[in-house]
């Protein structure tokens, strides 16, 4: 009886949490317009058949996917490297960990607005006149499709880059020395120890920022609402851009809401299957 | 750069290999450093121009300084002709503590019997109820947003600092029952066996023993979640007004039809910012612990 008293007041609260969601999954299956209370009925599942018969559905799914299979790649592969890096003591590595925390618990948002600016695509935007040097001319970052998933890209990368290298480079610090030693003594290079010592030791950690940065990437929105808004020409829209769309740019609650729990859903399967991925990889090295 | 790298003769002359190796290096911490670093410093330049330097061309390093976006946020109103953007960042930064504030607190209060309970003792669906908390963090936001708004309109909870701290509940509430679980999970079982043999109630345990040596956990837990609260864009951007706004969505007012105030932006994302890096140089060692909610330490 005691526990459950005392998880009374967090699953109250918990609860009033659960209710607007309950309430949000049954608004999915009606004709809400917000402007038109009238025309409020239960239509099934209409809002989801007429959702994935969109012509846009299918980009933003895309688009949600790709963006993710990129972000992941790029920030787990460079994260990594960043990782090995620091580990190696090098000089500085104090004040680089330190000074990487900085862009780690900026608020998504604000990250963008730091960029929107040093992006501008005109020749006044720094980072046009930076690649200037490099013999890249001016890139439309946010006026152009690639341009614009570029951008987001790089964007993204920058605000979690770090939260995959702290993660990793933790690892490394926590691996034992034997197998090391055994590598070394089997004559080993430092390409066949990274390939059969360090990235099998390190797989829970890498699995588990895959699963971190993966959830993240397949919901982002702070990033694409502050530079893109989803355009131009909807390059940017992913799932979460198009519930948004629907329900506070049109006002069409139910079709939103729909659009919200096909997302839900979306997650809750790749988390499961990067769940079992974990256990696996965890009990592999225990 | 590239002709240098091809004719020396690394393979063979040890020496020059050694050299070469540390200037790799350390151009590969310079560009971690530059990547990590300069765009802080290039913001911290652009809030400190004034329009003319803003748009010159190319981009200038050196120009005369100016106070002038700081002053305008300060003020509470824009200067130049366009007047339909008047963000009132004073008021957002207020309303960024009070709603980040108030939803720790709510977080910790709930949260401290909960985690306790999580941590010392056994029950049916513990570890789905664990489970349930943990999957809050990976639900996409909308889903609870468009209920919520709906809800608040009827409540009259709409544009309030009470429903912003409530919604927010979402962030903070998983995040601290895991958080806190960890840190009372880390205190040897066997000083609250000797509490308990002392006399001490489940209250006794909690208050005497748990909570003083958990102290400095509780104070990370709560300063993480006020980092949290502080980052939260989406949910005062549907349930918030421009009376309650926060920092977050108040920076993105410098957006309009008309114009970009480029400057006045750039004064407000370092202002928006300034909190998070202070803070997070207090709780560096445990931000990682806190981003995966306790799974990694």
């Amino acid at each position: 009886m005691l526990p459950y008293l005392l998880l009374a007041p967090a699953l109250i609260l918990l609860l009033g949490m659960v209710y607007p969601f309950g309430l949000g999954l049954y608004y999915s299956f009606t004709s809400y317009w917000l402007q038109y209370p009238n025309r409020f009925r239960f239509v099934w599942l209409d809002n989801y058949i007429s959702l994935v018969e969109e012509p846009l559905f299918a980009r933003a799914l895309e688009f949600t996917l790709g963006f993710t299979l990129a972000a992941v790649v790029i920030q787990v592969g460079l994260g990594l490297a960043v990782a090995l890096f620091l580990h190696a003591r090098i000089r500085g590595r104090g004040a680089i960990r330190a000074l990487m925390l900085m862009p780690l618990m900026m608020p998504p948002v604000i990250t963008a607005l730091m960029w929107k600016i040093m992006m501008a695509s005109t020749t006044a935007g720094i980072l046009n006149y930076l690649l200037s040097f490099l013999g890249i001319g001016p890139v439309n970052w946010f006026g152009s499709t690639e341009g614009a998933v570029v951008s987001v890209l790089i964007i993204d990368t920058w605000g979690n880059l770090p939260f995959v290298a702290l993660i990793l480079l933790g690892g490394l610090q926590a691996l034992p020395s034997e197998p090391y030693e055994a590598a070394l003594v089997d004559g080993a290079g430092p390409l066949a120890t990274l390939r059969y010592v360090t990235l099998p030791l390190l797989s829970p950690f890498i699995v588990l920022v895959v699963l971190f940065r993966a959830m993240d990437s397949l919901r982002i929105f702070d990033v694409i609402y502050a530079t893109t808004l989803g355009g131009p020409n909807d390059a940017t829209t992913n799932l979460h851009i198009m519930a948004y769309q629907y329900s506070f740019q049109w006002y069409q609650m139910g079709k939103g809401m729909a659009q919200a729990i096909v997302l839900l859903l979306l997650v809750v399967t790749v988390s499961y299957l990067l769940m079992r991925l974990w256990n696996r990889a965890a009990e592999s090295t225990v | 750069m590239t002709t240098a790298a091809v004719t020396l003769p690394t393979v063979h002359g040890v020496r020059l290999s050694r050299h070469l190796r540390q200037v790799v290096i350390a151009l590969a911490a310079l560009l971690l450093l530059a990547w990590t670093v300069f765009p802080f410093f290039w913001i911290l330049l652009t809030s400190l121009k004034n329009p003319g330097d803003i748009l010159a061309v190319p981009p200038t390093f050196t120009f005369s300084p100016t106070l002038d976006n700081y002053a305008a946020l300060v003020m509470g109103e824009q200067r130049g002709q366009y007047s339909s953007t008047r963000p009132d960042f004073p008021l957002f930064f207020l309303n960024s503590i009070i709603v980040s504030l108030g939803s720790v607190a709510l977080s910790v209060i709930a949260g401290i019997p909960a985690a306790y309970a999580l941590a010392r003792f056994s029950f049916p669906f513990k570890n789905g109820l664990g489970f349930v908390l943990m999957s809050f963090r990976f639900v996409p936001f909308i889903a609870f947003v468009i209920p919520l708004y709906l809800l608040y309109q009827r409540l009259g909870l709409y544009n309030t600092h009470a429903g912003l701290i409530f919604a927010y509940q979402l962030i903070t509430l998983p995040f601290t029952i895991w958080m806190l679980r960890s840190f009372f999970q880390e205190i040897p079982i066997e000083i609250q066996e000797a509490a308990k043999i002392d006399g001490c109630s489940w209250l006794g345990v909690l208050t005497r023993v748990i909570l003083p040596l958990s102290m400095p956990g509780i104070a990370v837990t709560v300063i993480l979640g006020f980092m949290f609260c502080w980052n939260a864009f989406n949910y005062p951007l549907m349930l918030a007004g421009r009376q309650t706004f926060p920092v977050t969505v108040g920076a993105i007012q410098f957006i309009s039809y008309e114009q970009v105030l480029w400057g006045q932006m750039a004064a407000a994302t370092i202002v928006a910012a300034l909190p998070q890096l202070v803070l997070s140089l207090m709780v560096q060692k445990y931000i990682v612990r806190g981003l995966t909610m306790g799974a990694v330490k």
